[in-house]
């Protein structure tokens, strides 16, 4: 047994050894980069120059006023928000079923979750060859029933779509097996006592299953804001945000600002607003989940 | 964590055992015809690998190759350094896993065992790390890594990974809560220190959790793209993901039977995990969501 004093001082020794690096990691590469990323919003850093010059507010005036091609990329992110959201009622329905109606449930699981965990790259390989216009799979198919071909990635008017469709296909694997998590976790005499009752499936499943994995759905709900208004791997690697800028999300367009024209202050500030649209939009969803649940 | 997981699959079990089989050809067809949906375009490029470009052109994609031509997978493997890329990515996954599940669990054993000033702050810092858009922050910490040197080599990703991982940080958090403290008490009658007790009970009871979490961070770590292409151009430093990304604009792979075999080959490794590791992924993400 150790006396009190010796504890103490134990403890203390524990805490700065263990949290020493940590610390120091986390202050290092999260917290002092935030820091600096709202420093930086105010300037007009080109990145390389050693002065930085005060601009105020002028970024953010920039950014609202005077980019209409920023607000265009945010209505791309809406097309992949948009696309993810209609298939929420869909994948909470294909976990419903996995978690007790289905036969080879187990089997239909690891099938259903493997897209999330290819490479994202590899999978927009696979996609560039489906949506190929020369020989894809898709477009030879519209011809094999006498149908017009469609620049899957070369029409701008599409584009958007196409590459919802890919990220739909990688990530809806993530939301299922998250629902099915919340479905498991539920006791099972609630599910067993509406069987009983004879509730039909449907019924069963929105007034008794629903409510009570409230919580899950939100944690997917808001997944979904940050995912969607974040989207980078299958654009930037799949076309680059073209034809003529029509796909360019706007996490493209800030990587460019930054990296590619060289206006780190300007990048900054859009990463700010990027950080306060997805607050905002969480709370509004929440908000209106809320009222409906 | 291993009991509950054992009752959990137990529940399930019941409830399928119970509700029958009612309407069930409907179901099945309904997950073959998604499961179709998943398969296929990977299909598609497994067969496309083995074919030669006139074929991509003349013939079905859904058509199997009629022999397992492996031309493709040798040009890739001349034109693009795919060892140097398996190196990159291994000693990255093996850093950022080790490193990670000591700094992780070091972190919530002061997190759930002890009162300290700091503590207030690090939970401030788990909820504002769940609101920051990890890509466009690069911007700022960018200039930073090239500050104190480590700019294109494998300590930028190495760093970024092992360093603040919060997430990891939080679900570690979860299951020590869940070790009773009376097990630290009771080894402190013994006369183990703070250390013995992290060292010889805490660290191997939460062994289950760190098998999950590291495999998560194994998978993240090989998956990643933007990190590695962002802080390591140089072609010695391509890790899978980049090596890939490559391959799309250099005309020595980028031709379509080409692409689907290095897409093949940097599939392989996450693929492996995925299907030996599967019941750790599940009961991880579980574990990240469900507990929040």
């Amino acid at each position: 047994m150790f006396k009190n004093t010796d504890l103490k001082m134990q403890k203390n020794l524990v805490l700065v050894t263990f949290l020493f690096i940590p610390t120091i990691l986390i202050s290092l590469f999260m917290i002092y980069p935030l820091i600096r990323l709202v420093a930086l919003s105010f300037t007009s850093w080109d990145g390389l120059n050693p002065t930085k010059t005060f601009v105020g507010l002028q970024n953010f005036k920039k950014i609202i006023f005077d980019s209409p091609e920023v607000w265009v990329s945010l209505k791309n992110n809406g097309v992949y928000f948009v696309g993810h959201l209609l298939f929420i009622p869909i994948e909470l329905f294909l976990a419903f079923l996995l978690d007790q109606r289905v036969r080879f449930s187990k089997m239909f699981k690891t099938i259903t979750f493997l897209p999330y965990i290819i490479n994202t790259v590899a999978v927009a390989c696979m996609f560039i060859f489906l949506y190929s216009s020369q020989d894809g799979v898709l477009n030879s198919m519209l011809q094999f029933f006498h149908m017009d071909k469609i620049g899957w990635l070369s029409d701008p008017k599409i584009v958007n779509y196409s590459l919802t469709g890919v990220s739909i296909w990688k990530f809806s694997g993530i939301h299922i097996i998250l629902f099915l998590a919340a479905f498991q976790s539920l006791p099972t005499d609630m599910i067993e006592a509406s069987i009983i009752d004879g509730a039909s499936t449907f019924k069963q499943f929105y007034h008794i299953v629903l409510p009570n994995i409230k919580p899950v759905v939100e944690i997917v709900l808001f997944l979904n804001v940050r995912g969607a208004l974040q989207i980078f791997d299958i654009p930037y690697v799949m076309t680059s945000g073209g034809p003529n800028h029509a796909s360019e999300t706007f996490t493209i367009q800030t990587i460019n600002t930054a990296f590619q024209y060289q206006n780190f202050g300007l990048a900054c500030a859009m990463a700010i607003v990027l950080m306060i649209i997805i607050i905002i939009f969480s709370i509004i969803q929440k908000k209106l989940f809320n009222l409906k649940g | 964590m291993e009991a509950n997981l054992e009752i959990k699959k137990e529940t399930t079990i019941n409830i399928t055992r119970r509700s029958g089989s009612g309407g069930g050809v409907l179901k099945i067809l309904l997950f073959i015809f998604i499961s179709a949906i998943v398969i296929l375009p990977m299909l598609i490029t497994v067969f496309a690998s083995f074919k030669s470009l006139p074929q991509i052109g003349s013939e079905s994609a859904l058509k199997p190759p009629t022999s397992l031509n492996f031309e493709n997978y040798k040009e890739v493997l001349k034109s693009a350094n795919v060892f140097i890329a398996f190196k990159n990515s291994t000693i990255l996954v093996v850093a950022s896993v080790v490193i990670n599940s000591i700094l992780s669990t070091m972190v919530a054993y002061c997190l759930t065992r002890f009162d300290f000033k700091l503590k207030k702050a690090y939970f401030a810092i788990f909820l504002v790390g769940l609101i920051i858009p990890g890509i466009v922050t690069e911007i700022s910490r960018f200039g930073l890594m090239t500050n104190i040197g480590v700019y294109d080599t494998l300590l930028a990703p190495i760093l970024i990974y092992a360093g603040a991982d919060l997430m990891q940080i939080y679900i570690y958090n979860q299951f020590l809560q869940q070790i009773p403290v009376s097990v630290d008490e009771s080894a402190m009658m013994d006369g183990a220190s703070y250390f013995t007790i992290y060292w010889r009970i805490i660290f191997p009871m939460v062994i289950p959790a760190t098998a999950t979490l590291g495999i998560l961070k194994a998978v993240d770590v090989l998956n990643d793209m933007y990190i590695p292409f962002l802080y390591m151009p140089g072609a010695e430093h391509r890790t899978l993901s980049t090596l890939l990304f490559n391959c799309i604009s250099d005309p020595r792979t980028s031709s379509i039977p080409r692409l689907s075999a290095a897409a093949v080959i940097v599939m392989i490794p996450t693929l492996l995990i995925y299907f030996i590791f599967q019941k750790y992924i599940f009961s991880g993400i579980a574990a990240g969501a469900v507990k929040e």
